[in-house]
């Protein structure tokens, strides 16, 4: 691994209520990666997001990041955009509240298939366009780390597999640090290079697996023995941790 | 105009029934003057009625006027702060609860310019439904979007302007829509407490007046002109809303 974009040491939440959301967790992610967080929902996928986003601050230990905040993008499960503006308005946020030049808006509108409906606003396109624009918006600046909150998890599979792909294909050309939180083991296997298992409520690491497959991942892939090979050990190692919790 | 069509007649049947009742029953003009009788109050004074019209509705709109602006502002020096709303926000509701009819004496008192004295009452009596709603638009802002102007590093100037002040808009015309009725209403009750202004007298103390003479067609013109006035000025600050809020609001969303 080279460098590393983020190091978490020790990092962990306890929310004021008293409720452990996060123990302890150390590991890194190396600039350039794709990593997924996987875990049953409660597992503080979220919270460890948000600590890496600075939007938390952890109760004990550090989080580092190789970066400046103004260089990590987040993307939420809702596509959250300003309902009262414009795909493009939306979009140009991070660089017009910085005071920059919108110009690159029209090209990364194009990379992700809206340059047609920069004039639209949000209600008028479909939930799938709606996260596109959350996309454009977050990579708008060339971000170093781009922090995703399962993203997909509210749209249709046919639509998911589209955006995956999309996705791919904009990280092998930009190289960004990616976290992408999912509760689809399908989908983390698919996209990155390592998944980062978690067990329920407190979060803690229970596996951390490189996945090895080829960097080309398309249609066939998805299909193939190796994919579902890797996909069964990380559902196998979800199903102890749960069971191991619930007893 | 078709959906139109039958409150249209209705109300003509209505009016028709009052005439006709009115004729039957030999009423005197001084107790129930007819819808004819009214009409043509209304057509003999029409200039006259227009310009004490006009006298109410300046003020009616001067007060909505500054309602909007001081009440959206409050609003927003409110929502900076958990502390701040803690303290003020009781003496809004104090504002909203006191009878306006109560404090016009005071009012009356202490300010002599007669105009003035109107317009500190419509006031009073448009505000707390701007101040209520924005504040409550305020602290409607999605969390999500907030954590993304943090995380982008907005102003605090930015962060009002661009996410809570559009956030807050729907609220706040809600609110206006609620203030131009109460506007009106502090206008006409401070008019028929205040009085006249000498010969620039409103139309609810032509409507005073009228009824002391006993001239009650000429009375009920002004309280139609009144209710005519209420009607338009909601239908135009609807229209407003409908028209800031059309991209995007469910609100102004256009039955199918």
């Amino acid at each position: 691994m080279t460098e590393a974009a983020l190091r978490l040491a020790g990092a962990a939440k306890t929310y004021p209520t008293g409720t452990v959301a996060l123990a302890p967790v150390n590991f890194e992610v190396g600039r350039g990666s794709f990593v997924s967080l996987v875990g049953p929902s409660g597992c503080g996928k979220s919270t460890l997001l948000r600590l890496m986003a600075g939007l938390l601050a952890p109760s004990h230990g550090t989080v580092s990041r190789g970066d400046d905040i103004s260089e990590t993008s987040f993307v939420f499960q809702d596509a959250t955009l300003m309902p009262w503006a414009d795909v493009r308005t939306n979009v140009a946020l991070p660089l017009t509240l910085k005071g920059k030049s919108a110009e690159t808006v029209p090209e990364t509108l194009k990379r992700v298939g809206l340059e047609r409906f920069a004039q639209s606003y949000p209600r008028e396109l479909s939930g799938g366009m709606q996260m596109r624009a959350s996309i454009a918006r977050a990579i708008v600046t060339s971000p170093q780390l781009l922090l995703m909150d399962e993203p997909f998890a509210a749209l249709d599979e046919f639509t998911r597999f589209r955006l995956n792909d999309d996705l791919l294909a904009l990280w092998q050309q930009n190289h960004w640090t990616i976290v992408f939180v999912t509760h689809s083991i399908r989908e983390a296997v698919f996209l990155s290079q390592r998944v980062i298992v978690m067990s329920p409520r407190p979060g803690r690491v229970v596996a951390d697996l490189a996945i090895d497959l080829p960097d080309r991942r398309d249609e066939a892939l998805r299909g193939s023995h190796a994919f579902a090979d890797q996909c069964a050990k990380i559902s196998e190692l979800l199903r102890d941790v749960t069971t191991e919790h619930a007893a | 105009m078709k959906r139109a069509a039958a409150p249209l007649a209705f109300g003509f049947l209505l009016l028709g029934g009052w005439e006709f009742a009115v004729r039957l029953g030999d009423i005197p003009a001084y107790i129930l003057p007819g819808p004819v009788a009214i009409a043509a109050a209304l057509w003999t004074n029409f200039a006259d009625l227009g310009s004490s019209l006009a006298v109410t509705l300046e003020v009616t709109l001067a007060a909505l006027a500054l309602a909007a602006v001081s009440g959206a502002l409050i609003a927003i020096l409110l929502a900076q702060s958990p502390l701040a709303e803690r303290i003020f926000f009781p003496y809004a509701v104090f504002l909203q609860v006191t009878p306006i009819v109560t404090i016009a004496p005071f009012v009356i008192i202490w300010v002599e310019n007669v105009f003035v004295v109107l317009l500190i009452l419509a006031w009073m009596a448009a505000i707390f439904p701007i101040i209520s709603n924005t504040l409550l638009g305020l602290k409607s802002v999605d969390a999500n979007l907030k954590d993304l102007f943090r995380l982008y590093g907005a102003t605090r100037a930015q962060t009002v302007r661009r996410l809570m002040i559009p956030s807050a808009l729907p609220y706040f015309l809600g609110g206006l829509r609620i203030a131009g009725g109460l506007a009106l209403i502090g206008t006409v009750v401070a008019e028929m407490v205040a009085g006249t202004s000498g010969t620039r007298s409103g139309l609810a103390s032509r409507l005073v007046e009228a009824s002391y003479r006993l001239e009650l067609a000429l009375a009920l013109a002004c309280f139609f002109l009144l209710s005519a006035a209420g009607l338009v000025l909601y239908l135009a600050l609807d229209a407003l809303s409908r028209r800031l809020l059309r991209h995007w609001h469910e609100s102004a969303r256009t039955p199918a």
